[in-house]
């Protein structure tokens, strides 16, 4: 009788052990640890390239095709370490600038050199987005300076006072007003207009006029 | 909290001795629960800083495999023809980390490029290139640091043009580390003539590589493939084991620990090592007591996850079967016979008895590496079910285990 329970004790440990590696919350992971992984679908072919010690090589024969393979990935930081707007931007960051600056420079005469600014309401998160941006353009073979056009004093105390949508097309046109920036110039700004939203936007100046991208 | 404790100091009426009561009573717990709160937020920041440490390792290590590449891209590629003096004008970390990480980063990109001169960047000190400077001009003073301010550094009598200024950026995107790293030449238009992009998820598997010796992604990812083809299908495990039988009632227990040396060969079943086979012979010997010899086979299945792992140690279970002799003395405790004072002498004196049954092992195996491994297990010896000077150490009615053992091995 010992015996027979024992066995039905022991016959969920391989069940239990597999499932160890489930990222899904269960018995061996909470729901806070769940939401620490970032997870991608990768074909077997893929993930075998980039895991080769964990996921095998497709075989030469295989009836029921290539296994599916997610591979999660802890987060360096838990979802609440840091603000869940500058997260929620900063852990996109390189996808969504490359979207824009493709976007804004598939718009633009070629031969301009391209400067780049964010407007974002914690600094250190908008230079980040900034360099990004700078980065972006670089990479994609334009002629890209790390100055940054600014207003004087008087223009920015006016603008900042107006609604976005007004208010950036105002402050290219000052730009070149100004001189601050000539007709070989094209300016690259990346923003968020609502303090609650998640998603980047983004216009360029180009001679003088302004032109949303998103 | 804070303010409860002010509301009731700026109370002013003279209250009476039961209001007055009251008011001691609840000082005292907002005191007892501002000492918690203050504790459990001791707790917390003790937490979080533990958690920050945890972090800040885990990214110090990817931080510095992407410099690694970044400068080894640099030996194969210089970004410029002749040596050129770089200010490390800034090196950012990820937001929510602090500086300590930051001046790490700086002394291994310093000392990388130190040891890698052909790369053709020769660091350059400008304290003026990364303090705050104020410049006043025709259009304005403009406060800011001298890298963003090359008129500045320029009427500072710093020879700006001659000069390049490179800034790491460090970011976390999720799971990844991305470095972005770009140049710019301290000239007034401040143009970017380098930059790249490099990140942990599209680049090989982190390595620590040596300063002196860089590797590129490609190089580093054969080396991986290498030591893992490297550990073979086949291997040749050489353990050394003791077995230990329970000893019977009523008889002279002669049930001494058997030493057993094995050798053999394992064979993984699939590449990932969950399965494998393995087939051994074993010698044991006492002097004037015994010796044995023992054939066996096992097939063990990974317990802790779908593949081994070359950094922590693997868990097998496995089921086995053994053959097993014993020629002298000590095989007496296993015929099915009392043995006896006398019997033993006669086993001394003449022919030297002998025994031979079979088992049935289930047991567990830790491995490091696939090299070294710690077993241990139950046997199930139905033949000896008939000897009386053997005992059972677990009798689960159907299956009972006569022998418990342990073993180390080394496989070759």
């Amino acid at each position: 009788m010992a015996f027979y329970l024992l066995t039905l004790l022991l016959l969920p440990l391989p069940t239990f052990a597999v499932r160890a590696n489930d990222p899904a919350p269960g018995v061996w992971q909470s729901r806070t640890d769940a939401r620490g992984m970032d997870c991608v679908n990768l074909g077997q072919a893929l993930a075998h390239e980039r895991y080769p010690a964990e996921i095998p090589d497709l075989p030469a024969r295989r009836l029921d095709g290539p296994a599916n393979t997610l591979v999660c990935t802890r987060r360096f930081l838990p979802p609440d370490e840091r603000r869940p707007r500058d997260e929620a931007i900063l852990s996109q960051l390189g996808a969504s600038v490359l979207e824009l600056t493709q976007a804004a420079t598939a718009l633009a005469p070629p031969g301009l050199t391209w400067h780049a600014d964010a407007f974002y309401p914690d600094e250190q998160v908008g230079q980040k987005i900034a360099v990004a941006a700078r980065m972006a353009l670089a990479e994609t073979g334009h002629v890209v300076s790390d100055r940054v056009p600014l207003l004087t004093g008087g223009d920015i105390a006016v603008i900042g006072r107006m609604a976005p949508q007004d208010g950036y097309p105002l402050a290219c046109s000052r730009y070149y007003a100004e001189q601050v920036m000539g007709m070989k110039d094209a300016f690259l700004g990346v923003m968020i207009l609502d303090g609650r939203e998640t998603q980047l936007h983004a216009g360029t100046c180009i001679a003088g006029t302004w032109r949303w991208i998103r | 909290m804070h303010r409860r404790h002010l509301a009731v100091d700026s109370v002013t009426l003279r209250p009476s001795l039961s209001v007055r009561l009251l008011l001691f009573i609840l000082m005292s717990v907002s005191a007892a629960a501002a000492a918690a709160d203050s504790s459990l937020e001791q707790a917390q920041t003790a937490q979080l800083e533990s958690l920050r440490k945890e972090v800040a390792g885990q990214l110090q290590l990817q931080a510095y495999d992407l410099v690694d590449e970044l400068v080894y891209g640099w030996t194969e590629r210089p970004p410029f023809v002749v040596d050129t003096p770089v200010v490390l004008a800034d090196v950012s970390v990820p937001v929510g980390f602090g500086s300590g990480l930051q001046a790490l980063i700086e002394n291994h990109f310093a000392s990388l490029l130190i040891k890698n001169s052909h790369s053709h960047v020769i660091l350059s000190h400008c304290p003026q290139c990364t303090s705050v400077v104020v410049h006043s001009g025709p259009k304005g003073t403009v406060v800011s640091r001298g890298a963003d301010a090359p008129e500045a550094l320029a009427s500072a009598g710093i020879a700006s043009g001659s000069r390049r200024a490179l800034f790491l950026d460090f970011e976390i995107e999720g799971s990844a580390l991305v470095l972005r790293a770009r140049i710019t030449s301290l000239e007034p238009t401040l143009p970017i003539v380098y930059a790249r992009t490099l990140t942990t998820s599209t680049s090989s598997a982190a390595l620590l590589r040596s300063e002196d010796h860089l590797k590129s992604a490609e190089e580093a990812r054969k080396e991986y493939l290498d030591l893992l083809q490297g550990k073979g299908a086949l291997q040749v495990p050489l353990r050394l084991g003791i077995r230990s039988y329970a000893a019977g009632d009523g008889a002279v227990s002669l049930a001494v620990p058997f030493v057993w040396i094995q050798l053999g060969v394992e064979v993984a079943l699939s590449q990932s090592r969950a399965w494998t086979a393995a087939a051994s012979v074993g010698f044991s010997w006492a002097p004037s007591t015994h010796q044995g010899y023992l054939a066996n086979a096992r097939f063990s299945r990974l317990l802790t996850g779908q593949t081994t792992s070359l950094s922590h140690p693997d868990l097998y279970a496995f089921l086995g079967a053994s053959a097993i002799e014993v020629r002298g003395p000590d095989a007496l405790a296993f015929q099915p016979k009392t043995a006896t004072t006398e019997n033993i002498l006669a086993a001394v004196r003449g022919t030297p008895p002998e025994m031979m049954f079979a088992s049935f092992e289930v047991g567990l195996t830790l491995k490091v590496k696939n090299r070294i491994g710690v077993s241990v297990y139950l046997e199930d010896s139905p033949a000896l079910n008939q000897a009386p000077s053997i005992g059972k150490i677990i009798d689960l009615g159907v299956v009972q285990f006569h022998s418990f053992g342990a073993e180390v091995s080394v496989c070759f």
